[in-house]
Parts: C-alpha cells; structure tokens; sequence
C-alpha cells in the first residue's frame, strides 16, 4: 500500500509542478540564483581555505640581510639561525640566485630586471620550521631574537599570509552565509507563496479529497512534495552553474592575471558541501510549504 | 444505522437552520428528505458526513457517536460512504477515470484493483465507454453519472446524495434516481435530498420533511 501510495504522490507532484510550470520556473529561477550566491563564496572561500592551507604546511622564515653585509657575518647569521630548535633546514639563497628564482616566476618581467644596473635583491637565508604546528609566539620569539642583529634587514613569514588568508576565507564564507541566508530567507518566502497559490487554485480539489475520505497528511504530501522539489531543484541548478563558472572562470582571467591565476583558479565544493547544498535547499522546500500549508489548508 | 438525536443547528442568530431533529435510518433503507429551499436539508445531509458539526445534540452512525470522533479521524467516518453533490464537484482537468480512481487512491488501492474497480462502477452507471474523456467532454447528466460512480466505486455502505437530479431534466433525473435504487438494492443505504415531488411520488419509499428546520412527518408512503 505504501508504494501504491509513494506513486500517487510522485505522479500528484509531477502533474502539480507541471500544472503550474510558469509560476514553478520563476520561483526555480530565484532559489537557484540565491544558492549559487551561498554556492560562490563557498568555492571562494575553499579556495583560499586551501591555499592557507598549502602555506601552513610549508612555514619559512626568509631572513633578508643587509646588501654590504661581509660573508663572514653572513655565516653567522645562518648558524644563528640553523641553530634554533625551532629550524629544520636552512638554505642561503645569493643576490643571484633571488633573481634567477624571480625570473623564473615572472618571466614576462625580465626587461624591467634587465634594465636595472644593479641586482635589486638582497642575499637571504630561508629557514623551514620544523613543527607547521608550533606556537605563534614561540616563532615570533625567535624572529624578534633574530632581528637584533644588525645584519638582518626584514624578516618574512609566510605564516602572515597564511593567517591573512585564512580570515579572508572565513570573511568569504561569512558574506556567503549573511547574503545566502537572505536570499534564501526569500526563497522561502516565494517557496511558501507559491504554495498557498496551488492550493488556492486546488481547493476544490482538496475538497473533493476531503470528503472521499482522504487523510491530512495524504492531502498535504504533494504540496510537501512540491516545496521540497522547487528547493531540490533550483539548488541542485545552481551547483551546476556553479560548475560551469568554476571551470570558465579561472579560463577567462587566466591570462591577465600570470601568478595570481593559481590563487583564483577555483576549486569546486567538496562532496558533503554539495549534499548540504541539495539538502538544504530541499529543506528550506520543506519549511516554505509546511508554513504555507499550516496557514493555509486547515483540514 | 443512522440515528440522529435532538439535532440543532444554528449558523447565525436568531434563525435555526435545524430544530431538534430527530430520526432514525435503518440499514438498507431508500429514503427521500424534502422541503423548501432552504429548510434544512443540505444542512441535515452535511451533519451527516460531519461537514457542519449540530449546535447541539447527537448523530450515531453505525453504533459510533461520529461528533465524539477526533477531527483528524473524520477519514474513517468518510471511507464508508459516498456523497454525491447537485454541482457534482469533479476535477475538470482530470480524466473520467481518475475523478472515480480519486476515491480509491486516498485508500492506497493498488493499480491492477483500482482500474477493475473504476471500470465497474462505471459500467453500472453506464459510463464506461468515456472511461478516457474528460468531465467537460460529457453531458450534464453524464456527468451526474459519473459523480454516483466515484461515490460508490469503494462499495459504501452509506450513500449521501444532496439534490442529485437539480440540474437534470425529468427523464434524466428518473435515469439517475432509478439508478440509486439499483445501489439500494445491493443493500447500500441511500439517503437522498430533494424537491422534486414526481421522483418523490415515483420512487419514495421513505420521505422525510422538512420545513424551517424542523422535521415534520417522519414517515410517508
């Protein structure tokens, strides 16, 4: 009885949502547009959660040094530094080979380096923590030690970036939530209208039900059904968009943008993020027809 | 079967559209409820089926006091009967056969059940040829037709109809009455509202009156 049952609602919902296809497009149009801006500033956020990520596993300390500084003093500082139990590695890097390196990244900016009479960049030496887990401050200790010397000119460390980007990625995914929940908040608002509308436009239908013994929660699953479809749908529409941008977008920019590219090139939502997304939308489906219905079809 | 007991009815103040009636209906029985319009027979036949809840008294139906049965339970009380409307009340967009299946598939009949079941009640109205057309593709009577069938295709064991020939010409209406003693006589009571003395005069083997709410004569000839 209960497949019977599940057929007939399945047919009912099909029927319904085609009954009304017009009015069903544009309610689809709207949450679909509402969880591809959820949908954005996720995959942003990953995005940059990722690349946070990346650097945390790999924390380096560059020590610039002074350009005069004698190769003597230069050796100090590097067993200064090797010698830190914080340090796993060090490596000193020549004025040369910065340059070779920048050249290597940025090949499209050889005439400006070439045009220079002098080599711009300083000597350094590159220190690779040990532990990506150690305390913030312990390292800061260290750098702060190390920048006593007079022969240290600036310190970098990418930990910055990392954490840098990683408030940029919870800001991301924070303007994603704020401007996602109102949209969604709209969806729902249209979910719940575009039901009272077919019930309205099914009263007699209902009645008919009603009186041939059919029970609330056997009137009432269609409409359920339906909310949760438009939800469904319009979600799983908008992963699909979303889709198509993540795979045009890092193509279109990529051009322009040379090294940046690898930050932008966006990286799709993760399995569970889909699911959550269809889940969702199936949900806010859901509660939009179920205020509806509880407003507007007393049985 | 049905027994009413002191039933009032008042929607509005001072008038009441039902005066302490009192009735009894037994299994099996054929029986006409007449008046006036607007002396209370709808409002009788609704109370029935718990449409309009009686400002006082009781309604037993089949042993049960059906205004003592939980609203969300009324379901029950409606599976075994069938009520047929002066409007018909069917679903326009919805093929013949489905206006009939609709009765079946709130019960979770199967497919294979539903479809024999549907093409029965329709062949005993007649109707089986248009299984396929939709209701606006039918005549009035037709259409009338097609309403007893969704009412008795679950085999109840009540039948309520509300001026069931009001739209109809006389030939039509004694087609259609002739047809609700065919369904009385495999043993389904049938109550039936109407003015019409000639199908009263023609077919009553029980006729109840009623006037300003009140019930007149309980029985006739």
């Amino acid at each position: 009885m209960i497949i019977y049952k599940a057929k007939y609602f399945l047919r009912e919902t099909a029927n319904n949502l085609w009954q009304y296809k017009t009015r069903h497009f544009f309610s689809l149009t709207i949450i679909c547009l509402s969880f591809l801006i959820v949908g954005l500033f996720l995959a942003i956020s990953n995005n940059l959660r990722d690349r946070a990520d990346d650097l945390s596993k790999n924390l380096v300390i560059v020590f610039y040094l002074q350009k005069s500084l004698p190769a003597a003093e230069q050796d100090l500082i590097e067993q200064q530094v090797r010698h830190s139990p914080l340090v796993a590695s060090v490596r000193a890097i020549s004025p040369a080979q910065a340059s070779e390196k920048f050249l290597q990244d940025f090949p499209g900016l050889k005439d400006i380096l070439m045009n220079l009479q002098t080599n711009p960049f300083p000597a350094s030496i590159e220190a690779t923590l040990k532990d990506p887990r150690t305390p913030y401050e312990e390292t800061l200790r260290f750098i702060t030690e190390m920048k006593k010397n007079a022969g240290v000119e600036d310190v970098q460390f990418n930990r910055d970036w990392a954490d840098k980007i990683q408030s940029l990625s919870r800001l991301a995914q924070a303007v994603g939530f704020f401007l996602g929940g109102i949209l969604i908040l709209a969806s729902f608002i249209i979910i719940s209208n575009v039901i009272k509308l077919n019930v309205f436009a099914r009263q007699s239908e209902i009645e008919i039900l009603r009186l041939v013994g059919g029970t609330n929660t056997f009137i009432r699953i269609p409409f359920l059904l339906e909310g949760i479809s438009l939800g469904m749908a319009g979600s799983f529409l908008s992963l699909l968009l979303l889709l198509v941008i993540t795979k045009i977008f890092p193509v279109y920019l990529g051009t322009s943008l040379g090294a940046l590219q690898e930050l932008i090139s966006f990286r799709y939502l993760s399995f569970s993020q889909v699911i959550s997304m269809i889940a969702g939308g199936g949900f806010v489906g859901f509660l939009g027809s179920l205020s509806s219905l509880s407003r507007f079809l007393r049985i | 079967m049905i027994e009413l007991y002191h039933v009032w009815k008042q929607y509005q103040k001072p008038g009441w559209a039902l005066s302490d009636v009192t009735l009894t209906v037994k299994k099996g029985e054929f029986c006409f409820i007449t008046g006036p319009s607007g002396s209370g027979k709808s409002t009788l036949l609704k109370t029935m089926y718990r449409e309009v809840i009686p400002t006082e008294g009781q309604i037993i139906i089949g042993g049960k006091n059906i205004l003592k049965i939980p609203a969300h339970k009324i379901y029950l009380l409606r599976r075994n009967m069938g009520i047929v409307y002066q409007d018909f009340r069917l679903l326009f967009h919805r093929r013949v056969f489905d206006n009939v299946a609709v009765a079946l598939q709130v019960v979770g009949a199967p497919m294979k059940d539903m479809k024999r079941k549907v093409f029965i009640a329709l062949r005993m109205v007649n109707l089986h040829p248009r299984i396929w057309d939709y209701p606006s593709h039918l005549s009035y009577g037709e259409q009338q037709r097609l309403a007893i069938a969704r009412a008795v295709v679950n085999n109840p064991r009540i039948l309520l109809a509300d001026e069931p020939t009001g739209n109809l010409d006389p030939k039509l209406a004694v087609e259609i009455i002739g047809l609700f003693k065919e369904i009385n006589k495999q043993g389904t009571t049938v109550i039936i509202c109407t003015h019409d003395k000639e199908l009263i005069r023609q077919f009553g083997d029980r006729i109840l009156h009623l006037h300003e709410g009140k019930l007149l004569r309980k029985d006739a000839a």
